[in-house]
């Protein structure tokens, strides 16, 4: 069903983030600046290492001060960046962790106080110094998560990395890092594969004839190539016929959504569908921490500020690379179309993913 | 195949004789295993399940060591040289997971109770033990911790013994204390959760920081680390962990009664049935519906592989009770015997009669993680066939035949029988000129699965990633990554 473009979009419009002037620091910049300053970080980490700085300049209060605080910041966060997806698996997991790690541990306490009655274990206070404890926890291990974060992408590697064959021909396209990883993986170990890379030629046009250096798209191409695998460079044009030399396709995810359908870069949806025609597994590599509790039913759902479809009746300048500031180009990849999602957890149906929610959220 | 010297040929049955006697060392009941496994004298999931099954009891029962970790080794280790004897035969790697699953439970539970059930375990124990007794001392601490974990009685009790741990608390090391409250009542139940990203860093959350190759990650990196010393309870392990691996042997030789159970939900009064292949799965589940409806059924030969099961059915069942495959004949002459109409067809003609079909009923060999299946050759066609006609293909497998192994390379799995099946030697000119192949197995993708019926009922085939989380522990599903000396 096509719709007209909505002028504004209908979700979420920017808001200046210095109006909420509860907040200590600007979540948004400390957001940026952490992606920007580590290219290997993912959005979710990202935001939680965030969440990590504001919870450290801001005195410890009350549990209820601190979520609140917690909430308007990943309001503001939500709010000002584009594509909120991502992050907001990140801003669900560090807020849940924080409230069921206090619901089981006041139960915990308060079944060892029951059984230890006036004994020697009787220190219990309350809410309060347990809070403190996962607030300390918190604070002083975020070098920890981080560090977590990038080893769940080499688990992920080394079991994707069975997927490829000697003789496979493997087709992908975007930056994911987890895909990289997983390729070089295989290559690492002497698995003699081919690469079909699609590239977006609509968001590069100029980089395609280049292929090796310049623009962050062929990064991964560069790479494999150095370690001697041979990659093909296509436009998504060509995707459905170098299908027919395929062997199956994996694509990185910036986020995985409860039905177990992914929101991706652009193209990730066309190619989806093309492989299920050709008959082609689709594999997703994505890290359990990108798990997001949104239920999309299409694209259209999607909560992202998103680029509509530009209908003119004059004719224009192809969009530059600059343009289109603060929009995204993300799509939306149901769950029929996937054939597993791989987590550093091992390779997954899309149906589980609901199932790893639901274990945070309930 | 080498024909049988003397008395009996070698089979399950004359193996899990051998395992049982005490006289024979389990180094040899390995290696027996190990090459009757390897000269397929063992074949089928049931019966491989079986022998590893007892293998394992026995592996059990006669390990020395006293700590948890070595015991999870030692059945790591016999578990790895029988799945690379015969890497196709799952359900062994399967039963292997599940003993390991039993142990590990088992030392969680005694831990569970040296640790943070320790002062409610002691504190309702004292009406039962006398005072004076050392609560520490191993047998004592764990029948302790088992019989309250089940005890309903459990809380209600608590209050009138108050000034219980007063007394035992301070011979309690320090260290149990603080590692009781958080780490591992939180963490230990969601390993693989999403949580596990942000969880506390000493606690037992095992793999991303420790290297993948060091033995048994999760409960015996935590036991080593703190309460190994207190965990001298192997001997009462050990009994328990029999008595899991006993359980599961039950399963075994229940699962296809169980199964057979739900034949009455699903199989209708004059309804058409495809079937294919003599598993003794469906011919229970087939005989157990016609003893309330009639119905027919259409059994399509599965040529020329069966031709092997009936004759040796037709020999006197030599494979005991275990076998999987029976005979077409007997198959036909039992269902036909319980008033059933059974029309055998060859497996070509299998298109042609599905619009008149109501429901294929299929056996398996393996069902995978992904919830596709590895079934007798011709299974993959039918499948295809039902879904053209929306037939609705239901699947029956035991429990241990549900693999967490996911597929990466589908024809590691596929297997190539003999060809002289085919076509006999004796028909010498034709051999010469042509290339005959006997495939074993097909490989049925999930998409072509409506349903599986397993001993704990029906599932829809996206469900059954849970009952492998139930069933495996995660860090038992890669078998190959410990190293074996």
């Amino acid at each position: 069903m096509l719709t007209p473009p909505p002028e504004e979009p209908p979700t979420t419009p920017p808001s200046n983030p210095h109006e909420n002037t509860s907040l200590p620091i600007d979540i948004t910049q400390t957001y940026n600046h952490l992606l920007h300053t580590d290219p290997l970080l993912t959005h979710p980490i990202a935001a939680i290492e965030s969440l990590i700085t504001l919870l450290s300049t801001s005195p410890a209060g009350t549990i209820s001060e601190t979520l609140a605080l917690l909430s308007s910041a990943t309001n503001t966060l939500k709010t000002t960046i584009p594509n909120p997806i991502p992050l907001s698996a990140g801003t669900d997991l560090f807020q849940r962790y924080i409230i069921s790690t206090l619901q089981s541990r006041s139960s915990s306490h308060d079944h060892n106080a029951r059984g230890g009655g006036k004994g020697k274990r009787n220190h219990y206070q309350g809410g309060v110094e347990d809070f403190r404890a996962i607030r300390a926890h918190l604070l002083a291990n975020s070098r920890l998560f981080v560090q977590r974060a990038k080893e769940a992408r080499g688990k992920i590697a080394r079991v994707a990395r069975k997927f490829v064959r000697d003789g496979s021909v493997v087709m992908t396209c975007g930056r994911s890092r987890v895909v990289a990883a997983t390729l070089k993986a295989a290559a690492e170990e002497g698995v003699r594969f081919r690469v079909v890379y699609a590239e977006d030629s609509y968001s590069y046009p100029s980089s395609i004839s280049a292929g090796t250096t310049g623009s962050k798209t062929t990064d991964v191409v560069g790479e494999l190539r150095a370690r001697g695998v041979p990659v093909a460079v296509i436009p998504f044009a060509g995707v459905a016929t170098a299908l027919g030399e395929t062997d199956f396709v994996i694509v990185g995810a910036e986020s995985v959504v409860e039905n177990g359908g992914v929101v991706s870069g652009m193209g990730t949806y066309q190619m989806g569908l093309l492989a299920k025609s050709a008959g082609r597994p689709f594999y997703v590599g994505a890290e359990s921490h990108k798990f997001v509790r949104v239920f999309p039913l299409d694209w259209g759902d999607l909560p992202v500020r998103r680029r509509g479809l530009d209908f003119r009746i004059e004719e224009k300048e192809r969009r530059g690379v600059g343009e289109g500031e603060g929009e995204v180009d993300v799509d939306f990849t149901p769950p029929e179309l996937i054939t597993a999602i791989v987590t550093e957890n091992g390779v997954q149906t899309p149906s589980a993913v609901s199932e790893e929610l639901i274990k945070i959220w309930y | 195949m080498p024909a049988a010297t003397g008395v009996t040929a070698p089979s399950l049955t004359t193996f899990t004789r051998s395992v049982r006697s005490k006289g024979i060392s389990v180094e040899s009941s390995t290696d027996n295993l190990i090459s009757l496994l390897k000269r397929r004298q063992i074949r089928g999931s049931q019966a491989c399940a079986i022998a590893t099954a007892y293998l394992l009891r026995r592996v059990v029962e006669s390990v020395k060591v006293t700590d948890v970790g070595r015991l999870i080794e030692r059945v790591q280790q016999v578990g790895q040289r029988l799945v690379s004897a015969q890497p196709r035969e799952l359900a062994i790697g399967n039963i292997v997971r599940r003993v390991l699953g039993v142990i590990r439970e088992e030392a969680e539970e005694d831990r569970e109770g040296e640790t943070s059930g320790y002062s409610d375990a002691g504190t309702d124990s004292r009406p039962h033990t006398p005072r004076n007794q050392d609560v520490r001392s191993p047998e004592h601490s764990t029948i302790l911790s088992r019989s309250f974990t089940s005890s309903p009685l459990r809380h209600g009790e608590k209050d009138e013994q108050v000034e219980a741990p007063g007394q035992w608390g301070p011979q309690r090391p320090p260290l149990l204390t603080s590692h009781a409250s958080y780490a591992v009542t939180n963490t230990a139940p969601t390993v693989t959760s999403m949580f596990s990203l942000l969880s506390q860093p000493i606690s037992n959350f095992p793999s991303p920081t420790t290297s993948p190759g060091s033995q048994s990650p999760g409960i015996h990196q935590s036991l080593s680390s703190q309460t190994l010393s207190n965990i001298t309870a192997a001997k009462d392990l050990k009994a328990e962990v029999v008595e899991g691996i006993q359980e599961i042997l039950e399963e075994l030789t229940q699962a296809d009664d169980q199964i057979a159970g739900y034949a009455l939900e699903h199989i209708h009064s004059n309804e058409v049935i495809l079937t294919h292949t003599s598993s003794v799965t469906v011919q229970k589940f087939l005989l157990k519906a016609a003893t309330k409806r009639k119905f027919t059924v259409i059994h399509a030969e599965a040529y020329p592989n069966n031709h092997e099961a009936t004759h040796a059915a037709a020999v006197g069942n030599v494979r005991g009770d275990f076998d999987e495959d029976i005979g077409a004949e007997k198959f036909q002459k039992a269902l036909t015997a319980a008033g059933v109409t059974v029309v055998l067809i060859p497996d070509s003609a299998v298109f042609a009669l599905m619009s008149r079909i109501n429901k294929v009923i299929l056996g398996t060999h393996v069902v995978l993680a992904n919830g596709g299946l590895v079934a007798a050759a011709g299974a993959k066609a039918i499948a295809k066939a039902a879904k053209v006609h929306a037939t609705p293909v239901v699947v029956l497998s035991g429990v241990y035949k549900l693999s967490p192994v996911y597929p990466f390379d589908m024809d590691s799995l596929m297997e190539n029988g003999d060809p002289s099946k085919v076509i006999g030697y004796d028909d010498g000119g034709f051999v010469d000129k042509v290339k005959i192949e006997n495939p074993l197995f097909d490989y049925v993708p999930v998409e072509l699965v409506n349903l599986y019926i397993t001993n704990l009922g029906g599932h829809a085939p996206s469900y059954l990633h849970c009952i492998i989380d139930d069933h495996y522990r995660p860090e038992d599903i890669d078998l190959d990554k410990v190293d074996v000396y």
